[in-house]
């Protein structure tokens, strides 16, 4: 008898909830950025986990002189999947900190952020990282609907100690730079170390390569239909094969942390990545002595340029119920003060005037970025839709495979522009 | 012949005992074993990765519990997974219970029974998309909303199991209980459901495990941190984490702890329970 | 017209229709809409998000050329056949092992079984280290070159990530076939003894025969999961390398949200249904006409 009452009034009960969450009172998620016991709560999305610490470390700072705001900082894995996953969740954050990539520009066109070019510290910026950002703008327009604030370094990271008992000199063209990597594997040790398991890692090469020898104006043209990537990125493909000669057995296999410890540890001399995975090393051997040289990909010098893009740009997004505090916070970040705290801790480059890497493991490439010896990523001019990444690590494999390399070429180059096309509609 | 067969039959088969342990040890226990031993490691140790530790290090499990703040996590899986399965056992099988005895004398549930067994054939990724995008118009993408799913979606899996065991219950049954007077929810709860728990035992471990294991559903839907289940942090820590794979595992081992203090306790009852409903 | 239903058929309480018409437009508004919307987006070149226009078929037809699409077909329809033929492989020759007279037989079984209790993302995690740690340093230590590799991220990856299925999967399938095992009557037996049969003979002309619906049950439980393939992916591969270990759900997700392809991947979607549906049915074909056999 009991027993029943009790089922019936648990069913009539689960009924009811059900009603009430579809009649919408299930609000929870509605207090997120509003007062929460009278606090008010900003998100701020962060494209990078190797930033968390710092950035932590800076949001504790901005919390000290404004007691009323907490920040939470949200830094998942595959963070520009689950970005756009909220996008069309209509779930935006408040301040997005992300690359000047493609995903911004997905971000930017969709009318998702609110224009920041009457900021005060816009006229801090440098011109060449400012143009950056416009160039990923929807038609180019010239408004800061980012603010750039770290840049970063593509190329090679060496090992400095190993370079001076092999006695090796600083390669400045392809042709050095091979002469380098055999000398290397004459004496015995490991030349380069690829982390292909994580395909985005085998864009580091393309990425330091192609500036230097696709034609002039290819991005562009190639949106517009008047060229290919066959035709004009076979030295590029060729090259890149190249460098794959010189890698370890498992280089497929190997997954971008532990190759990153494996380095630290001195299990190779050289590794084609970029200046945000310093810290990594780092922090697995606060011992290690490294610097960086931008890939010679041409033998004339003077193309040899740094790959050097806008890593981390901040964004105040349009839906943001506290729009005025998630732009001073941004306000706060562009400090130069705290901007110098983000940049030592990321071995990364400032895009605002007067802030200086001044650590000896960047010095390398140092000097091209003050001269403005840089080129931006090509991939953040691709479509968002085409994965090169992927196009690569199958190139890759095809090679670990024994593949004839004029045929895994020729297959490549045919797919980048099928693949450029099916990606490039909208 | 006869006899030697029938002598056979009272002795153990001992070098089948002896296969079936060594694929225990080698195959089934060998990943734990592993996780284990790197999770009670310090980062330096790892040289041999299946020995013991020259020095245990417990301070990762203490880690892990901080960073991935897992008492939230594991307030939000627990909740999702006991009020899903409450839910879940009360409704849906007065539900199978409703249409299977009035499919005969209406069509409406005979159109019910079909409407929900064909969306058992629908993939999650097919509805996956769009349901991202209605969550947000009911505000479902949090612990509420996701329980609320759950139920809804178990529907068809539940349905199905459920009237299978519902048509073996002679009719006669509940008529007996409506000439006394009782109506059809006192019926059901005091007559039919105590019958039917055998495939309420499997309707539970099945409605427990697609819960608690999930991960799908929560990486679409459930973005804010404080909303994360367990299954969902891992993923998410998984790029902090690689850095330091002592603190990985020792996490890990954390969200299959519960699971397996479960099963320790109720292994005989769970494996019973899946057999149960699904032979038939 | 309604009375006269009434008079020919018992009358149905209220509480019913209620009961079930609640229940079921709930499910309506939070299953079949968003089914519905789903189809309906797989014609328009929505991007997730802002403005959309009707395409027609352009998504569908698009599938045929593209070869992201046809090679996470493959794959997955690779990965299911493989992985649901090894799993009730080897699940009926554990079931049989488990049903001889064996010692700790209940402590056996429940070790066995203990795999289906874990999340198949941390079985993931968990595989992923020893695919690109322990099995390697072992590989190096012995000087076998096969096993010195990550096979994650070789072209043999599908085995990496089908060995994880296996682990996962036995369980559930075993213990169908066990109590499979377990109805069949003795009596059976002997009188197969008597006929001289034995052993492997045994086991097809008799055993598994018997076996037919716990065969058919793990057979079509099985093809199901695996043609949705996701979670073991995401954790070990994350569809590479290259794009070879890509399924569909795999795609669905990455390029869904990802890739601007919302839209696109919607109609794809639409597509893995009607392949899910097809194969259901074929193999509830099958099934129906081994019961009629049977009956």
């Amino acid at each position: 008898m009991k027993n029943k009452k009790i089922i019936s009034v648990l069913m009539v009960g689960a009924l009811m909830a059900g009603m009430l969450t579809v009649t919408g009172c299930g609000g929870s998620s509605d207090g997120d950025s509003s007062a929460k016991g009278g606090k008010t709560e900003l998100e701020l999305f962060s494209s990078k986990a190797e930033n968390k610490d710092v950035l932590q470390q800076l949001v504790d700072k901005f919390n000290e002189t404004h007691e009323d705001v907490t920040i939470k900082i949200t830094a998942p894995a595959d963070a520009g999947t689950v970005l756009k996953t909220r996008m069309a969740k209509n779930d935006m954050p408040d301040i997005v900190m992300m690359g000047g990539d493609n995903n911004y520009t997905e971000v930017e066109s969709a009318g998702m952020l609110v224009d920041l070019s009457d900021q005060d510290y816009i006229s801090n910026i440098q011109d060449s990282y400012m143009q950056m950002v416009y160039d990923v703008n929807k038609d180019k327009e010239e408004k800061a609907y980012g603010v750039p604030y770290a840049t970063n370094a593509s190329g090679v990271i060496y090992n400095v100690d190993k370079f001076e008992e092999l006695g090796l000199e600083i390669p400045k063209t392809w042709d050095e730079f091979i002469d380098v990597l055999d000398q290397i594997k004459d004496a015995g040790e490991q030349p380069l170390l690829m982390t292909y398991k994580d395909a985005w890692t085998s864009l580091c090469p393309w990425n330091s390569m192609a500036p230097d020898l696709q034609p002039e104006g290819f991005t562009d043209d190639r949106k517009e239909g008047k060229t290919t990537f066959v035709g004009t990125h076979e030295e590029i493909v060729e090259k890149y094969l190249t460098l794959l000669d010189y890698a370890q057995d498992d280089f497929m296999g190997l997954t971008y942390d532990d190759g990153n410890k494996a380095f630290a540890n001195g299990d190779s001399v050289m590794i084609i990545n970029g200046n945000w995975a310093i810290n990594q090393y780092k922090s697995a051997n606060a011992d290690l002595n490294v610097n960086m040289f931008a890939l010679p990909a041409s033998n004339d010098e003077s193309k040899n340029y740094v790959t050097s893009g806008v890593d981390v740009l901040l964004g105040v997004c349009k839906d943001s119920a506290n729009e005025d505090m998630a732009k001073e916070f941004v306000s706060f970040m562009m400090e130069p003060e705290n901007a110098q705290t983000y940049i030592d801790d990321q071995f990364a480059f400032s895009a605002i005037k007067g802030v200086e890497q001044n650590n000896e493991t960047v010095a390398g490439v140092k000097e091209d970025i003050a001269n403005g010896k840089v080129a931006n990523f090509p991939d953040h001019y691709y479509p968002s839709g085409f994965d090169l990444s992927a196009l690569i690590s199958e190139m890759c494999l095809n090679y670990s495979n024994g593949m004839d390399n004029q045929e895994n070429m020729d297959q490549f180059l045919k797919q980048c522009d099928e693949k450029y096309d099916i990606a490039n509609v909208d | 012949m006869k006899r030697r067969t029938a002598n056979v039959k009272e002795r153990y088969n001992w070098p089948v005992t002896i296969l079936l342990i060594a694929g225990i040890v080698l195959i089934i226990l060998l990943p734990l074993y592993m996780a284990l031993m790197i999770a009670i490691k310090d980062p330096s140790d790892m040289n041999n990765i299946l020995a013991f530790p020259t020095k245990l290090r417990l301070q990762n499990f203490v880690d892990a519990w901080n960073m991935t703040n897992f008492p939230r996590k594991f307030f939000n899986t627990a909740f999702i997974t006991v009020i899903n399965l409450i839910f879940t056992l009360i409704t849906n099988s007065f539900a199978a219970y409703a249409i299977t005895r009035n499919r005969k004398k209406s069509k409406f549930f005979s159109i019910m029974y079909y409407y929900f067994i064909s969306a058992m054939f629908i993939p999650f990724q097919v509805i996956m998309l769009p349901l991202v995008v209605q969550a947000n118009t009911f505000h479902l993408d949090n612990i509420y909303g996701i329980t609320f799913l759950y139920i809804i979606f178990g529907l068809p899996m539940n349905t199905f199991l459920y009237t299978g065991a519902v048509k073996a219950i002679p009719e006669a049954l509940d008529e007996a209980a409506m000439i006394d007077g009782a109506n059809p929810i006192q019926t059901f709860s005091r007559i039919i459901f105590p019958v039917l728990k055998p495939t309420t035992a499997t309707v539970a471990i099945l409605s427990f495990m697609w819960t608690w294991n999930d991960f799908t559903m929560p990486l679409v839907l459930l973005s804010d941190e404080s909303q994360q289940t367990l299954q969902l942090a891992q993923y998410v820590f998984k790029k902090q984490f690689s850095v330091d794979y002592n603190l990985a595992f020792a996490s890990y081992l954390l969200v299959l702890a519960p699971v397996l203090i479960v099963y320790l306790f109720c292994q005989k009852w769970i494996m019973n329970g899946v057999v149960a409903g699904a032979v038939k | 017209m309604k009375k006269k239903t009434a008079r020919k058929r018992p009358a149905v309480n209220k509480v019913y229709y209620i009961y079930v018409g609640i229940l079921a437009t709930l499910f309506f508004v939070f299953h079949t809409i968003p089914f519905l919307r789903g189809v309906l987006y797989s014609f328009t070149d929505w991007k997730g998000y802002g403005d959309w226009n009707f395409v027609g078929l352009r998504n569908y037809l698009h599938m045929f050329s593209d070869a992201d699409t046809g090679n996470a077909y493959l794959f997955t329809f690779k990965f299911a056949v493989i992985a649901t033929i090894l799993v009730n492989v080897i699940s009926l020759i554990l079931a049989c092992a488990l049903n001889a007279k064996i010692k700790f037989k209940n402590t056996i079984k429940a070790f066995y079984f203990l795999p289906y209790m874990l999340g198949s993302l941390i079985v993931g995690f968990i595989f992923n280290y020893i695919f690109a740690n322990l099995i390697p340093q072992l590989g190096k230590s012995l000087g076998i070159q096969a096993l010195s590799v990550n096979i994650l991220g070789t072209n043999h990856a599908i085995w990496g990530i089908i060995a994880v299925a296996v682990w996962t999967g036995c369980a559930f399938n075993t213990l169908i076939y066990i109590a499979g095992l377990q109805s069949i009557d003795t009596d059976v037996y002997e009188a197969a003894d008597l006929d001289g049969a034995t052993g492997f003979r045994r086991f097809t002309k008799i055993t598994f025969p018997l076996l037919a619906p716990s065969f058919t049950i793990n057979m079509v439980l099985s093809a199901k999961g695996y043609l949705m393939v996701y979670d073991q992916i995401m954790a070990m591969t994350e569809g590479g390398p290259g794009t070879s270990t890509t399924s569909i759900a795999v795609l669905i997700y990455k390029k869904g949200f990802g890739g601007g392809q919302f839209a696109y991947q919607s109609a794809n979607a639409v597509m893995l249904f009607i392949v899910v549906v097809l194969i259901s049915v074929f193999q509830l074909r099958i099934l129906e006409k081994r019961e009629e056999k049977l009956g």
